[in-house]
């Protein structure tokens, strides 16, 4: 199986769907609040949104703001978690979270030194706008079951917003 | 050898609110008095709670004292650093400067490995008094990361 919304120039990333989640640890909130992706996927239905910063102006205008705006229809879809990661450290993905009344809607996990976004094969290199000594993150999102990817997509460029938005992974589901 | 007073300060590129908009610290430095205090980083407890929030209220006192300009620097994104400074009510007051990949961080030998809690090389928790762009008084915290030498009210007795 292939990922869905790859692109056109026929690469095709590490990650694929029918992959089942990587065993990593992000970090909610504090430094010291450990969540392992692949124990809360664990036996639910879980979206998974990644972006290249926090308080980026693609991602906070709309992009997040969707997903949680959308949040009462992934539920009644089934979906029984939405969870945001990006390279940035918890207090920073905890504030942003906060900045776009996420609460209760979208969880706001941390991939501090990239581990996760790196073990899906998804880094980008944002070194000139960005910074920071890791990669980021392309801009994706993903659908899983028990922890298995069932479908994923990736910004062909990593960063604009076409067929990872919320719209177009609802219709999917 | 970490900054201390006497140094004249690296001539780096700092950014404010977006990745488009550079501002040389040395440039902005020249003919002046200006206060910098740098931080581990932007949206932590310390620096949120106490470190930025304590120039904002002392901005008046140290503009009585002929500072023309206070900046702020971390180790963050210029988005990230714009969003911190907006929440603390900076604007006018403390200029919020991202040392987006560290490089003034590490010209100046501030560097502090806080990979475990934050993710990467952050700045360790400093303040100084710069003039005409010569380092006056360089306040590190000697472990990095705590708040008293740097402290608004600790350079503003130095004055």
């Amino acid at each position: 199986m292939q990922p869905d919304g790859i692109l056109k120039d026929g690469h095709f990333y590490g990650f694929w769907c029918g992959d089942k989640l990587p065993n990593v640890y992000l970090h909610e909130n504090t430094p010291d609040s450990k969540v392992n992706i692949s124990e809360l996927a664990a036996g639910k239905k879980v979206i998974i949104v990644g972006v290249p910063g926090a308080f980026t102006p693609c991602c906070s205008k709309d992009y997040v703001p969707d997903f949680i705006s959308d949040c009462g229809k992934y539920k009644s879809k089934g979906v029984d978690e939405i969870v945001c990661i990006s390279v940035n450290d918890p207090y920073v993905m905890a504030a942003w979270g906060k900045d776009l009344n996420a609460g209760g809607k979208v969880r706001m996990l941390a991939d501090g030194n990239g581990a996760f976004t790196k073990a899906l094969g998804l880094e980008k290199d944002f070194t000139d706008t960005l910074g920071t000594s890791s990669s980021r993150c392309k801009r994706f999102s993903m659908y899983a079951e028990d922890g298995v990817v069932k479908k994923l997509f990736v910004e062909p460029d990593g960063h604009s917003v076409t067929c990872s938005k919320s719209e177009n992974l609802l219709s999917q589901l | 050898m970490p900054v201390k007073s006497g140094d004249k300060l690296p001539s780096v590129d700092l950014y404010e609110n977006s990745p488009a908009s550079k501002v040389n610290i040395a440039e902005l430095t020249a003919g002046k008095k200006v206060i910098i205090f740098g931080v581990p980083g932007a949206f932590t407890p310390g620096c949120s709670k106490t470190h930025l929030p304590g120039y904002v209220s002392d901005f008046d006192k140290f503009k009585s004292k002929g500072v023309d300009e206070i900046v702020c620097v971390s180790v963050n994104d210029p988005f990230v650093m714009a969003a911190w400074g907006k929440e603390h009510s900076a604007d006018g007051k403390v200029r919020m400067l991202a040392d987006t990949n560290g490089a003034f961080t590490k010209a100046m030998d501030l560097e502090k490995d806080l990979t475990g809690p934050l993710g990467s090389i952050r700045c360790q928790r400093f303040s100084m008094l710069v003039e005409d762009g010569v380092v006056k008084t360089a306040n590190v915290e000697p472990d990095g990361t705590g708040l008293t030498c740097s402290l608004s009210n600790s350079l503003l007795s130095q004055l």
